[in-house]
């Protein structure tokens, strides 16, 4: 963002620079015939001043393709890291977690109770990290994949997601509001992923209240850009640590009370930079959270 | 010459060896599983070439399960290579690998896998897994008469 500002001001200053340059030079073109000392002044100004927009324009450039080059490394570098993060990363744990289990299989009989306690927490511990890397690599396929525009039916697709959730949880009594003929221009790929990671929240964390709403719907930021909106009447969070909600692996609820890893609102502020947008949240602790992005 | 009752297990880490054998024997498969450590062996012993020379009138196994990442020849090549030999060109090979990298997932299918399964991290989970493939590829899938070795 700094550095577009930065960039369109450098813009203009050498677009007025070049006009003031052109204009001295052909000033001077006019009074030429005069060759005074005086007349010679101009055309030395206009010169220089053409000079200094060429240096200010090349070394620019330069710059430009230096950064162009830096990210194409580094991006090709977070390629091949989570090539190789999603293929070898998730073998030791394949191991650890099924030789402890072969373990209690075939000792499972003569393991005191707290040997075969400690063995569960291994496979436990294992099987969260094999959570953590998916996630991990989920976080950074959303910033590696590219992006198509296109129009979004967002009231059908938020009620794909509810019919899904429903459908795995039938127990849950909860009330959806979604609100009608909701659109959004974006990738209908990450769009959808971002609704589907703050629905779940919402149907995570009123998971404790017998009678759950959550309400989908539009509004505005404080600069009028339309906004859509998920809010729930669930565990909430303290204001206080609201800045916490969207880092990567950043929890404000113990696994023991609610279940995760800490990447699911780190996924949606990333596609929602990633479509010019922005992400906040309100909410108080037990009072239930909203959380509200634009995409645009 | 008849198609012979084994698998053979394309895999270069002996942990995961170890693993899905136990698993098919949970699964009550008895089918001989038969390990290539590496693409290059993996080839010969289905083509009968290299230290398996004197496996060359015998038959092709019923289902072969295909690492993504091995040394020397990867399981993009050997894929390339079973699909290109009328031999195995029709064999049912099943990729069970770690990734779902999309890249993977698209290039395992355009060389001609026919099944890509992810070895899931939770051991109750990979038995499960091992249960269907056998079930399924073993048992209730017809393989093409020619990858029985009958038209050689």
């Amino acid at each position: 963002m700094i550095e577009r500002r930065r960039r369109r001001r450098l813009h203009i200053i050498t677009h007025v620079v070049v006009a003031l340059g052109l204009l001295l030079v052909a000033a001077a073109g006019r009074f030429a015939y005069r060759s005074s000392a005086a007349a010679r002044i101009p055309v030395v100004i206009g010169v220089l001043l053409l000079a200094t927009s060429h240096i200010l324009m090349t070394r620019e450039l330069y710059r430009l393709e230096n950064m162009e080059r830096e990210l194409h490394d580094a991006n090709r570098e977070l390629e091949s890291f989570s090539y190789s993060v999603s293929h070898d990363l998730r073998a030791p744990l394949r191991s650890i977690d099924g030789f402890s289990q072969a373990l209690i299989e075939d000792a499972g009989l003569t393991l005191v109770p707290e040997a075969r306690s400690h063995l569960d927490r291994i496979r436990a511990a294992t099987q969260r990290m094999g959570r953590l890397i998916d996630d991990l690599i989920g976080l950074s396929r959303v910033t590696r994949s590219g992006m198509t525009f296109e129009r979004i039916d967002v009231t059908d697709l938020v009620e794909q997601i509810v019919a899904e959730l429903r459908r795995q949880t039938p127990d849950r009594v909860i009330d959806v509001l979604i609100r009608p003929g909701m659109t959004a221009t974006g990738d209908p790929h990450l769009v959808r992923l971002a609704f589907q990671n703050l629905i779940e929240n919402a149907w995570k964390f009123t998971s404790r209240r017998p009678h759950a709403t959550i309400d989908v719907g539009e509004s505005r930021d404080k600069d009028g850009v339309p906004a859509f909106y998920v809010g729930d009447n669930g565990a909430g969070f303290d204001p206080e640590y609201a800045d916490k909600l969207f880092g990567a692996f950043q929890r404000l609820h113990t696994s023991a009370e609610f279940p995760g890893t800490g990447i699911g609102l780190a996924t949606v502020q990333r596609i929602v930079h990633r479509h010019g947008g922005h992400l906040w949240a309100e909410g108080e602790t037990n009072q239930g959270a909203c959380f509200y992005f634009t995409l645009e | 010459m008849r198609a012979m009752n084994e698998i053979l297990l394309v895999e270069d880490n002996p942990d995961d060896v170890e693993l899905t054998r136990r698993a098919f024997r949970k699964s009550q498969f008895e089918n001989e599983i038969v390990v290539a450590r590496d693409g290059i062996e993996a080839l010969d012993y289905l083509l009968g070439t290299g230290e398996h020379r004197e496996r060359e009138a015998l038959g092709l196994p019923q289902l072969v399960l295909l690492d993504l990442k091995l040394p020397r020849l990867d399981g993009l090549q050997v894929l390339d290579r079973m699909r290109g030999n009328p031999k195995t060109k029709l064999l049912p090979v099943v990729i069970l690998t770690s990734s779902t990298e999309p890249r993977d997932l698209v290039s395992g299918y355009s060389h001609g896998a026919n099944s890509y399964i992810r070895k899931p991290v939770d051991f109750e989970e990979f038995v499960e897994a091992v249960r269907q493939i056998g079930q399924y590829w073993l048992l209730l899938n017809q393989p093409a008469p020619s990858s029985t070795g009958d038209g050689s």
